[in-house]
């Protein structure tokens, strides 16, 4: 691919001034200007700027030909669309037939494409030309004004062809003698972002800087705002159904909520903490049947692909079925989540967090007086609680065997879930590599053992989704491909159910067990 | 990636003319394209108004001493590159007896750029000869021009003769043939059309049409879609990427 050398014009002189001396001093010859209306387009988590891609609708402004998707990298163009309507694709499914499509699609997954800023540029294209004229470089000067009508700034860029670098070398010593250039390594979408004052991306991870020695309750108060935050910056995506990942990212905020609760004991006034803790399941509890129908359509082409193609279609019932269910569950999230509860619950919690330093206690009195561990150091708090989960969970873990019933591995993702979410919570009062070190096989734990819960859950769903089916008077042909699809589920619940002893054996060594301790001695060390 | 080959044994069939205006095609709908013409004449590098010399001359590449990357020349299109012809590839045949595994050396050096091209189409000079076989090595599809008269389709059957017999060279090498600088205004071309397409049932639906914009392009210097957007033939050379496409 060749290269594309970008510039900022500066100061930025008369656009049009620029231009004429480009075609004059450097005898470029101008091959198009178009004014353009673009918006730029990417998920509510920003995944295609953190990789450098652009991906952009554009309207000819004066009308004329159809509107256009637009990816480029770096400048270059990687691939162009015209599109039949002036419509933005919105999830993977609606892409065009690009050949490079499936590096969009890894990257944005479940999620939806959201509109960013709009600005309109006049693109200009000159050509620097050979005896045979023939084009050696290109020469694109953009101009663009945001919607309030501020400018950003003139930007240069000299597009080498390959094959000949020599010619975009010497047109570009001449360029920068004849204006002032600085290098431009950004993307105009952010450009953009940043001047027009465009909310933030969400941020996929948490991210906290805990201070190992200051009071445990101002540590817990810091994760529960953050979590809190996110829900927040969720709640709209979720009550619009804009993609699944909103609802996804409240719930994994709400359950870690719940979990920094649980592990407030002793450090939250117990009366307040039991009220939150009680109001948080309710709100966990009522996204539950959405994320579920919500799961079932992301699942169903995986489903699909599980069945010969001759079966595919016999499916279709299926697929109507779980589009129904998923709605149902939709509005009536939307109705809770809009309830007077909601609200209160949102107004009590956001009062309690106000503040600083510890809670005063149930009954008026001092801060801390409930709550013997309030004041003690975060990191040594943590150390301990995260001491117990572990030794709870690999405790556990020893009583399975090849003859365990299914709820005891249900039970032990639930303890894998707390220590998770300890290590994601207060990680950042800890040394980043020995969390590191703790998580990985903790991960690769969890990973089997949510296989098998999930695919127990799955065919169980299914088959009770077959017999509404049966009621609905589905045809033989569907619920026989639903009982091929229902065993391939059983199957993979099977090889998990296998890979758990290999994996528990890893994560109950020596060295993991090191890591853990390694903790406990960071907290002794830090404190 | 995949190779195509425009070929046929015979000269002035329209086989550049469907490598350049394919390759266009294929480029503006978003694939990565290069043509390579193999060509010593250099028809297809001239149609792009690049100059016909190869760094190093053909016989770097084909030895492996130089890296087909390194003489690739952008056209003035989107995604569309080219191998220019190169004088010294007159002497493609001994060049290739020459080198270790002669089948095999087209297929080795287009190895090199399969993460960076969807298409490669090779535009070759007539003949058959050793060069010609390592074409068929490398490339997936052979794309066949065929004039409607009795000679040119006798040459495609030996073509497909040659495919036949030769399992070894032309392992799952698709022959895929269609009408060239058709003139319906001439009976003959009429009446072998219908006769040819009942003997050779195989042959692409679509065909291209004798028309003066695909003369032209040796005035314009370009692909006749890039000058005469909408013209026949511009549509017919759509057409035909329609159908070769879908069959790939
Ligand atoms: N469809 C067509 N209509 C009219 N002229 C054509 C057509 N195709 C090719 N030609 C002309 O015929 C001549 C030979 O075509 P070319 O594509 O170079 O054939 P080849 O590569 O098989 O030798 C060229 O002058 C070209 O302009
Ligand atoms: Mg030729």
């Amino acid at each position: 691919m060749s290269e594309v050398r970008r510039f900022v014009v500066t100061p930025t002189d008369d656009p049009a001034a620029v231009l004429v001396r480009l075609a004059d001093e450097l005898s470029l010859r101008a091959a198009s200007s178009t004014v353009v209306e673009r918006t730029f387009l990417d998920t509510a988590d920003g995944r295609l700027d953190a990789a450098g891609v652009v991906l952009e609708l554009r309207h000819p402004v004066d009308g004329s030909g159809s509107a256009s998707l637009v990816w480029t990298e770096d400048g270059r163009t990687v691939a162009t669309h015209q599109l039949a309507l002036p419509e933005a694709p919105r999830f993977v499914a609606d892409l065009p037939a690009w050949p490079a499509a499936d590096r969009l699609a890894g990257l944005m997954e479940m999620r939806a494409l959201v509109p960013g800023p709009t600005i309109t540029t006049r693109l200009t294209v000159l050509a620097a030309l050979d005896r045979e004229e023939k084009t050696t470089a290109r020469v694109v000067v953009d101009t663009s004004v945001l919607r309030n009508g501020d400018d950003l700034p003139m930007l240069v860029e000299l597009h080498e062809l390959r094959g000949y670098g020599r010619e975009a070398d010497r047109l570009e010593k001449r360029l920068r003698a004849a204006l002032v250039l600085e290098p431009f390594t950004g993307s105009v979408a952010a450009a953009a972002r940043a001047a027009s004052g465009a909310p933030a991306f969400l941020p996929s991870k948490l991210r906290l800087a805990l201070h190992p020695t200051a009071p445990a309750a101002e540590a817990w108060r810091t994760v529960l705002r953050a979590l809190t935050d996110t829900m927040t910056a969720n709640f709209a995506g979720t009550i619009a159904d804009t993609d699944s990942e909103f609802l996804h990212d409240f719930r994994v905020a709400v359950r870690r909520t719940r979990s920094v609760l649980q592990e407030g004991r002793k450090v939250l006034p117990p009366e307040r903490r039991d009220e939150f803790r009680a109001g948080f399941k309710w709100l966990g509890d009522i996204t539950t049947p959405q994320r579920d129908a919500d799961v079932h359509l992301l699942d169903y082409p995986g489903l699909l692909a599980s069945v010969p193609a001759e079966r595919a279609a016999a499916l279709e019932p299926l697929r109507e079925l779980l589009v129904e269910r998923q709605r149902e569950c939709h509005g009536q999230l939307v109705a809770d989540l809009r309830s007077m509860r909601r609200a209160q619950l949102g107004r009590d919690w956001a009062e309690f967090l106000a503040g600083d330093g510890a809670w005063p206690a149930d009954d008026g009195g001092e801060p801390g007086s409930d709550a013997p561990d309030s004041l003690r150091p975060a990191v040594v708090v943590a150390a301990e609680r995260i001491h117990k989960a572990h030794t709870r969970l690999v405790r556990d873990g020893r009583t399975i065997d090849d003859g365990s019933e299914p709820v005891a591995l249900h039970d032990l993702r639930k303890d894998a879930k707390r220590l998770r979410y300890l290590l994601e919570c207060f990680g950042s009062l800890f040394p980043a590599s020995d969390v590191a070190t703790a998580v990985k096989p903790l991960k690769a734990l969890q990973d089997t053992l949510g296989t098998f819960q999930d695919t127990e859950v799955q065919a169980h769903a299914l088959e009770d989704m077959a017999v509404q089916l049966v009621e609905r008077g589905a045809p033989a042909a569907t619920l026989l491909a639903l009982g091929a699809v229902i065993e391939g589920v059983h199957a993979r619940g099977a090889a998990a159910r296998v890979e758990f002893a290999q994996r528990f054996a890893a994560f109950d060594s020596h060295t993991v067990t090191k890591a853990y301790e390694r903790l406990s001695e960071d907290a002794e060390e830090l404190s | 990636m995949k190779v195509l080959a425009t070929y046929n044994i015979k000269g002035g069939v329209g086989k550049t003319a469907t490598a350049v205006n394919l390759a266009y095609e294929a480029a503006s709908r978003g694939n990565r394209v290069l043509v390579w013409d193999l060509d010593p004449q250099g028809a297809a590098t001239f149609y792009f108004r690049i100059r016909p010399k190869v760094k190093g001359g053909g016989k770097a590449i084909v030895s492996g001493r130089r890296d087909l990357d390194e003489v690739i020349k952008a056209s003035d299109y989107d995604n569309l590159d080219v191998v220019p012809a190169d004088f010294s590839m007159r002497n493609l045949d001994l060049m290739i007896e020459g080198s270790k595994k002669p089948l095999a050396t087209l297929r080795r050096v287009l190895r090199s750029v399969a993460k960076e091209y969807d298409l490669v189409f090779l535009d070759c000079p007539p003949s058959i000869s050793l060069a010609s076989e390592s074409v068929f090595r490398a490339a997936d599809a052979l794309l066949v021009p065929v004039i409607p008269t009795t000679l040119s389709i006798r040459t495609f059957e030996q073509l497909d003769r040659f495919v036949e017999e030769n399992p070894e060279v032309v392992k799952d090498l698709d022959v895929i043939g269609f009408f060239s600088m058709v003139d319906r205004r001439k009976r003959l071309h009429r009446e072998l059309l219908v006769e040819l397409r009942a003997a050779r049932p195989d042959l692409l639906d679509e065909l291209i049409p004798a028309v003066t914009d695909v003369e032209r392009m040796g005035v314009h210097r370009q692909p006749v879609t890039a000058f005469s957007p909408g013209s026949r033939a511009a549509r017919s050379y759509a057409a035909l990427w329609d159908e070769i496409s879908a069959r790939l």
